[in-house]
């Protein structure tokens, strides 16, 4: 336990001092963003989750538990405040939907560049963003927990408050979609 | 020879695998296997950690600069882990549980007045408990029907949306019957309508067309759900920050 999560600084700022949440945001902030970042992709939409989670975790610290640990109940927070946002970014999307990525070059011109090449290239970067963003809320969330994040199943299931079973089933899904979307720059 | 499916292949990957060195053996053996699993690391290798960017020492202030000003009031402490559905199942027990006792509990006319009965004190810390489990509740409902409604692709698989459906339905009849009992009817009446989509969620078919999705979405227009169960939550949060009349 860090100074700033001393207990009596979380039980301060569970009685609404401020100057104690203030030392909570300030020791916790850079975490917050890095996960926001991996879980949304895009950085003002983390810059939004990060200042999101402190007001939610502010609203709702009567609900902490006091022995529990600040750092790993914010990281819940974060990572379900990402899937929210994502679904409003996805929605607002779907209202201006963009081309489709089967609609996407699927293979490389006659001429162009050889999978080699491709490999190096920036649209990979574009083609696996945007494989990542065709997920669903859900299915990016449990994904970028596992396979950036380095979380378990059990872990997921807890920090997105889903069964286990539906916590692996989105991680499933998501990598086939992804081996899927993503056949044309292995093939 | 029982090949390994593509799912134990992903967490074999990711070291989550149960008997890891039967499927070591088989990968060794079985050379579509072998190739199934190369398919999925070079996929899983494509997706690199992305650059993060930097943020210094200063951030932590800077955030704080940005949300000083905007904290809002903090919710009364709760002891429950409300986010689980069993948790929330059995919350919704004790609240029927309340009101029935309620029912029958002295109404304390009869009595002499005090300024704080021990009825009052109970209804009151009761009532609490019932908006604070159905205002979550309504949170998590209104998380399935958005994650249903924002879904998208051509073939679209909601298993899981009805599994989570499927949990909620239970609670969501108790605080039903509870609201009920309480004379909160418009409560109750958002209930029934939610309980009522959460049944057509799980008892419709488990992969959704788009235009089976687009019916679904249509349903839930027609019937504005999405829209009251939001107000609602948010009445019922407001309702459980207000003080008791009986205790001022």
């Amino acid at each position: 336990m860090t100074a700033s999560d001393a207990p009596a600084v979380l039980a301060r700022a569970r009685q609404g001092d401020s100057e104690a949440f203030r030392a909570l945001v300030e020791r916790h902030s850079r975490s917050a963003f890095r996960l926001a970042f991996r879980m949304t992709g895009n950085e003002q939409d983390a810059e939004d989750v990060v200042q999101e989670s402190f007001l939610r975790a502010y609203r709702h610290l009567g609900r902490f538990e006091a022995r529990a640990d600040f750092g790993t109940w914010l990281y819940r927070i974060v990572a379900n405040c990402s899937v929210e946002l994502i679904r409003t970014r996805q929605s607002r999307q779907q209202r201006a939907r963009m081309e489709p990525l089967e609609d996407l070059e699927r293979t490389p011109a006659a001429g162009g560049p050889g999978p080699d090449r491709l490999a190096e290239s920036a649209d990979i970067q574009r083609r696996v963003e945007k494989a990542l963003e065709d997920l669903s809320p859900l299915e990016r969330a449990a994904f970028t927990l596992r396979h950036h994040e380095g979380r378990t199943i059990d872990e997921i299931s807890r920090t997105l408050g889903l069964g286990t079973s539906a916590a692996k089933h989105a991680v499933f899904r998501a990598v086939r979609k992804l081996r899927i979307e993503l056949s044309v720059i292995r093939d | 020879m029982r090949h390994i499916t593509e799912d134990e292949l992903v967490l074999y990957h990711y070291g989550e695998a149960r008997r890891r060195e039967r499927i070591d053996e088989h990968l060794q053996s079985c050379a579509e296997c072998a190739a199934t699993y190369r398919a999925i690391a070079e996929t899983l290798a494509l997706v690199s950690e992305p650059e993060i960017p930097e943020r210094d020492d200063r951030y932590g202030l800077e955030v704080w600069q940005r949300i000083r000003h905007d904290l809002p009031v903090q919710d009364a402490p709760w002891w429950i882990a409300w986010y689980r559905p069993a948790a929330a199942a059995a919350v919704a027990v004790l609240v029927v549980a309340a009101f029935i006792a309620g029912r029958y509990w002295p109404n304390g006319t009869n009595q002499p007045a005090t300024p704080m009965q021990a009825a009052d004190v109970l209804a009151d810390a009761s009532e609490r408990v019932r908006l604070v489990a159905i205002s979550d509740h309504l949170e998590q409902s209104e998380r399935v029907l958005l994650d249903l409604v924002n879904a998208g692709g051509r073939e679209l698989d909601v298993r899981d949306q009805q599994a989570w459906a499927a949990d909620l339905i239970d609670s969501n009849r108790l605080y039903r019957h509870a609201a009920e009992r309480a004379g909160d009817d418009t409560v109750a009446s958002v209930l029934d309508e939610l309980e009522r989509q959460l049944l057509e969620i799980v008892h419709g078919p488990s992969t959704l067309t788009p235009a089976e999705l687009e019916a679904v979405r249509a349903r839930l227009d027609a019937a504005a759900l999405l829209f009251k169960v939001r107000v609602l939550s948010d009445e019922l949060r407001e309702r459980e920050l207000a003080p008791n009349p009986k205790r001022t």
